[in-house]
């Protein structure tokens, strides 16, 4: 069962098309993705769920441009990115991708607000002072700008990491387990953030989670088992994630 | 523990290698120069052995002046032959001769004049005594027939036939090579250029007349050497004649040569020592660096139940394993290095016959030793603070660099600056024993210092020197300098490596800068000549080097000439130290030199009368009229009386004792002036002169007419020379220097995976990543680059200040030279950084991310 998932959408941000992703060779070779076509709705929070080993973090590696593909196609908007060399890839992450990723998300050397305006540095920009303003607000962290993450706690240190996904307007923030670090309080907090930044900002948000309650954020849920999309879930609560994931896990 | 201590050697086989190219580099220059000189030393034993093997016993004056700066001794009389030719048991006796000789080849130029000395003998009949074998032609049976050695017919492309021109301190003249002969094994003595004249010639070239520098005696068989040693000093008057045995001869001949290598070999290891100690500090950071990253594991064994004092020696276990392994490896490049060195040599005309190498037990076990005390003493520190890992570090993530103790490190660092400093006055300006160790040590404790002060100036140092990067460079440059600021003690560390190579490059340089300028002020000061005449090579043509004083007659008598004098320096022991002395025509010195006579008619200087300069008049409570007890070589022992007191001394760059031309042919053996000096006569222009002297110089082809700027840069091109050589022994110590940083940013980007990762991800190009490690590399080289130079400035100014009575009067410090090590440092830092640099741009993003 390989159902095609479409969505009702005008602007597609990310897309993947037949996408298969082997690790390894020969008698070793194990199939991570098998065949996936996907998309991703702009202005959508998405969670991407399923259990270990199901190739989760495999699928958003691949739509991120972290990861080659075996065969298939992954689009941005309307750019195949798994048709571009790895410098094309750089400029693309730097400029049209935005990361939150479980841990370690920040430069140590580097405060909060030069953490933040990383990728625009990258780029040589200047930061638009409104949005940033807008950002940083939004994120809560006006008063510690000047903090190196070390003077942080784990919830204002992810909380930096948002607000650098958000600094380039990007097409899609991928965020990988952006709250497996964190306390329930502090996860809570930045789920909170991420819905703020996909309803009053705009922006698109696809999240790989294991946890039910991440995902009941979401817009919608996409269920993943054995390398293949499963099932998927519109407007989810945690209660009906949980029971699909008991099912799935039978 | 032990095989904890070897299975981690081998499981950080890279990391380790990059700590042991440190010891491998230092080892490997220190035994090369050892068995280097092992070799050449066995290379002249053997040869002196065997050119002395039939003679028995050698005849000689008693009156030698030995200073540090060389040995003089006086003559014979010719009727002492008949004497030792009488004694019973002398089977042969013959007379020797030596003198300055200098052939020309067939291209017009002189041979040889390199180095090693150019030399003219008497052709010795008795075939027991005569140290060369012909190997071509015949002995020289004419006054006009010469011999001469094979190295210097191959050099000049000689053969036997040819008709060829000999300098001597007579005038010019033309010789046919009737023979070409060997020195035992070798081509030529040591690369000396010989040419053997009959006994007649060899005479009265050298204008010895009835004198001979000494009789090479053989004995009869079954006389022992003592016996005809006894034999012929007890013919002989008493007074005046040394005999020594053959046995003595040939050891005298060999410790010579051995004390010449010695001080060659002494410069060397020095270099090589500065080497090991730069490679002492990569050491010390690279343990530190790879006791930090691994003190999870540390913590790991302490938690399992290793103490502290296990953990320490399990480190120091490792370090010793790296410096045995690093020691060997360099020990076997020391001898290739050894090898290649010989071949140089040989290049550069300095013959040796025997093949291969020596290396004694002495090299292996002191390379050996030192190579592996070194490793392991520096790394005694990290592995003292292995052992502090408590075992809950296991718990933590990252290790945390202890905060800079700042107060402590200050007191100690200003300490070790201080002593250094006072122990470095003492050395350079008191008259204590051993003032190079004095000097030496007081270096050492600069560099310790100035390595303890390091963290503490890394911040200040990183922002300023950061700061255009981050302008221009954007963000590479600003995770560049926060980079470099991170681990101060790191960064120091690596610094403190590069800093001591760079202290000594600029101390150099100024210490050469100084030296020019001195000489500048000298020549203005005191030169009125407009032209001088100067043997040509490299520094000025070796010591025993000059020009027959017909040079000097010939250009004098030239119409465009107003004034022509030439110099001839000697070694005499003047009130009973040895100085040299300098010989002129007292009635010219006044048109070619402004000596700033202060008392006395210095153009009145009789034969038996000396001039002093101010200064050792002052020092000794000399004046005109004042008695000194002089001796020469010819002369022996006398009192002359001071007739003039100059000002321009040896201070001014000059001389302190000065004779006439008329007492020095008195008092020494041979006569040849070292220097020429001309003044013009008026209304001659500098061109039409040139012209004229030209004509006369042309028939000496070791001879270079230079006009006032020319002299001086050829006395600049002299020093260049010097420091050039300086600067290439340095560049082992900076080399190790950066090897250091390559190690310390390759190991700090091992531990940045993850954070590099990350910046990847986030979208720096790998060009931008590439730059910014580069960049972190040029902080760290340009801050050790500042500290070395503030430091070499120091030593500078230190030794310039000490030297002044020796005439050095000026202090400079070259702005465009200090520019160039700056540019160099940084270009270097680049350099350094390019594997590092690659190897990180190489990671790759996923894996990096996510990476423990």
């Amino acid at each position: 069962m390989n159902p095609a998932v479409t969505t009702e959408a005008t602007a597609v941000s990310s897309r993947a098309v037949d996408v298969t992703k082997i690790f390894g060779e020969g008698d070793n070779a194990v199939r991570a993705l098998d065949r996936v076509s996907v998309e991703f709705a702009s202005g959508e929070f998405t969670g991407i769920m399923g259990p270990s080993g199901s190739g989760k973090s495999t699928l958003l590696h691949c739509l991120a441009g972290l990861d080659r593909i075996t065969s298939g196609q992954v689009f941005l908007g309307d750019v195949e990115i798994s048709a571009c060399n790895e410098k094309r890839l750089t400029l693309i992450r730097r400029d049209r991708i935005g990361f939150v990723f479980q841990a370690y998300n920040l430069v140590p050397t580097l405060t909060a607000l030069e953490n933040i305006t990383l990728p625009l540095a990258l780029a040589g920009r200047k930061p638009e002072k409104g949005w940033l303003d807008t950002i940083v607000d939004t994120m809560g962290l006006r008063d510690r700008l000047s903090h190196r993450p070390s003077e942080l706690s784990g919830g204002q240190q992810q909380r930096v990491a948002v607000a650098r996904a958000l600094v380039s307007r990007p097409a899609v923030i991928f965020a990988d387990e952006p709250t497996g670090n964190l306390d329930s309080r502090s996860g809570a907090e930045i789920l909170g953030f991420m819905r703020r930044a996909v309803d009053d900002l705009g922006q698109t948000v696809v999240m790989v989670t294991h946890d039910p309650g991440a995902a009941g954020q979401s817009d919608r849920v996409v269920f993943l088992g054995d390398g293949r999309i499963v099932d998927e879930m519109r407007s989810p609560t945690p209660d009906a994630i949980l029971d699909r994931m008991k099912q799935l896990s039978e | 523990m032990l095989r904890l201590t070897v299975k981690s050697f081998l499981a950080h086989k890279v990391r380790f290698l990059l700590t042991a190219v440190a010891v491998i580099l230092g080892v490997a220059f220190m035994s090369g120069t050892m068995v280097l000189s092992d070799t050449l030393k066995r290379t002249f034993d053997d040869l002196f052995a065997n050119v002395f093997e039939g003679t028995d016993a050698y005849v000689r004056s008693t009156n030698v002046i030995d200073t540090p700066f060389g040995e003089s001794r006086g003559r014979i009389p010719r009727s002492a032959l008949a004497t030792v030719e009488g004694v019973p048991g002398v089977e042969a006796a013959s007379p020797d001769i030596q003198f300055f000789a200098q052939p020309v080849g067939d291209d017009g130029k002189a041979i040889g004049g390199q180095g090693p000395p150019s030399l003219g003998f008497n052709w010795t009949d008795s075939p027991e005594l005569n140290t060369f074998r012909i190997v071509a032609g015949h002995p020289p049976r004419r006054d006009g027939e010469i011999v001469i050695d094979k190295g210097s017919a191959d050099d000049g492309h000689i053969e036997v036939g040819d008709r060829i021109t000999v300098l001597t301190q007579q005038a010019p003249k033309r010789y046919l090579v009737a023979g070409i002969a060997r020195f035992g094994d070798a081509d030529s003595p040591g690369g000396a250029t010989i040419t053997m004249f009959t006994t007649a010639e060899a005479a009265r070239i050298s204008g010895a007349g009835d004198e001979l520098d000494g009789i090479s005696v053989a004995a009869e068989p079954g006389v022992t050497q003592e016996e005809i040693r006894t034999r012929v000093a007890r013919a002989l008057p008493r007074h005046g004649f040394e005999v020594i045995t053959g046995r003595d001869l040939t050891e005298e001949n060999q410790n010579q040569v051995e004390e010449g290598l010695s001080f060659f070999n002494r410069a060397l290891l020095i270099f090589a020592g500065v080497a090991l100690l730069v490679g002492c500090f990569v050491i010390f950071n690279s343990f530190s660096i790879v006791v930090a990253q691994r003190s999870r594991e540390m913590a790991l064994l302490r938690a399992i139940g290793a103490t502290g004092r296990q953990v320490t020696r399990s480190v120091l276990g490792e370090s010793a394993l790296v410096g045995l392994v690093a020691s060997t490896i360099g020990l076997g490049a020391g001898v290739l290095l050894a090898l290649a060195l010989k071949s140089l040599l040989a290049a550069f005309g300095i013959d040796l016959p025997a093949a291969g190498v020596v290396v004694t037990t002495g090299t292996v076990v002191s390379a050996l030793v030192v190579g592996t005390v070194v490793t392991v003493v520096s790394a005694v520190f990290p592995a003292r603070r292995a052992a502090k890992v408590p075992p809950v570090a296991m718990m933590r993530a990252v290790a945390v660099e202890k905060p800079t103790r700042f107060r402590r490190r200050s007191v100690i660092g200003a300490g070790l600056i201080l002593v250094g400093a006072a122990l470095l006055a003492f050395g350079l300006f008191t008259d204590v024993d051993n003032r190079i160790a004095y000097v030496g040590v007081g270096a050492l404790a600069v560099f310790f210092g100035v390595a303890v002060l390091g963290p503490i100036l890394v911040r200040p140092a990183s922002r300023i020197l950061g700061a255009p990067m981050a302008r221009f460079s954007g963000i590479s440059g600003v995770l560049a300098r926060e980079n470099a600021l991170r681990s101060p003690r790191r960064t120091a560390a690596t610094s403190a490596a590069l800093m001591i190579g760079v202290a000594l490059v600029g101390f150099i340089t100024i210490f050469a800068a100084s030296t020019k300028d001195s000489i500048a002020v000298a020549l203005k000061e005191a030169m009125r000549a407009d032209f001088v005449i100067q043997p040509k090579g490299a520094f000025g043509g070796g010591p025993q080097t000059g020009f027959s004083p017909e040079l000097a007659h010939d250009v004098a008598a030239l119409p465009e000439v107003r004034t022509a004098t030439g110099i001839r320096i000697g070694v005499a022991d003047v009130d009973g130290s040895g100085q040299f002395l300098l010989a002129l025509d007292p009635r010219r010195s006044d048109a070619v030199f402004d000596l700033d006579v202060k008392s006395g008619d210095f153009a009145a200087l009789s034969p038996d009368g000396i001039a002093v300069s101010e200064k050792v008049a002052d020092d000794h409570g000399w004046r005109v009229g004042s008695p000194i007890r002089l001796r020469t070589p010819e002369r022996g022992t006398r009192t002359v009386r001071v007739e003039a007191v100059f000002g321009r001394g040896q201070q001014a760059g000059f001389t302190d004792y000065m004779i006439s031309l008329a007492g020095f042919e008195r008092s020494f053996a041979n006569q040849l002036d070292a220097q020429v000096y001309i003044l013009l006569a008026p209304g001659v222009s500098n061109e039409a002169g040139r012209r004229a002297i030209e004509k006369v110089v042309e028939a000496y082809p070791n001879a270079e007419l230079k006009n006032q700027a020319e002299f001086r840069r050829s006395q600049e091109a002299q020093i260049n020379q010097l420091v050039n050589l300086v600067y290439a022994l340095l560049a082992l110590a900076v080399i190790v220097a950066l090897i250091g940083i390559a190690n310390t940013l390759a190991l700090s980007i091992h531990e940045r995976t993850r954070e590099l990762g990350l910046l990847r991800a986030v979208g720096m190009s790998r060009r931008q990543l590439r730059s910014s490690i580069r960049w972190e590399s040029v902080i760290i080289a340009l801050f050790g680059t500042a500290l070395g130079l503030a430091v070499g400035i120091m030593f500078g100014w230190a030794v310039v200040r000490a030297l002044r009575d020796q005439g050095i009067t000026q202090f400079a410090i070259p702005p465009a030279q200090i520019v160039v090590i700056v540019v160099v440092a940084a270009l270097a830092g680049v350099a350094a950084a390019h594997f590092p640099a690659r190897r990180a741009a190489k990671l790759d993003v996923l894996q990096a991310v996510s990476s423990e």
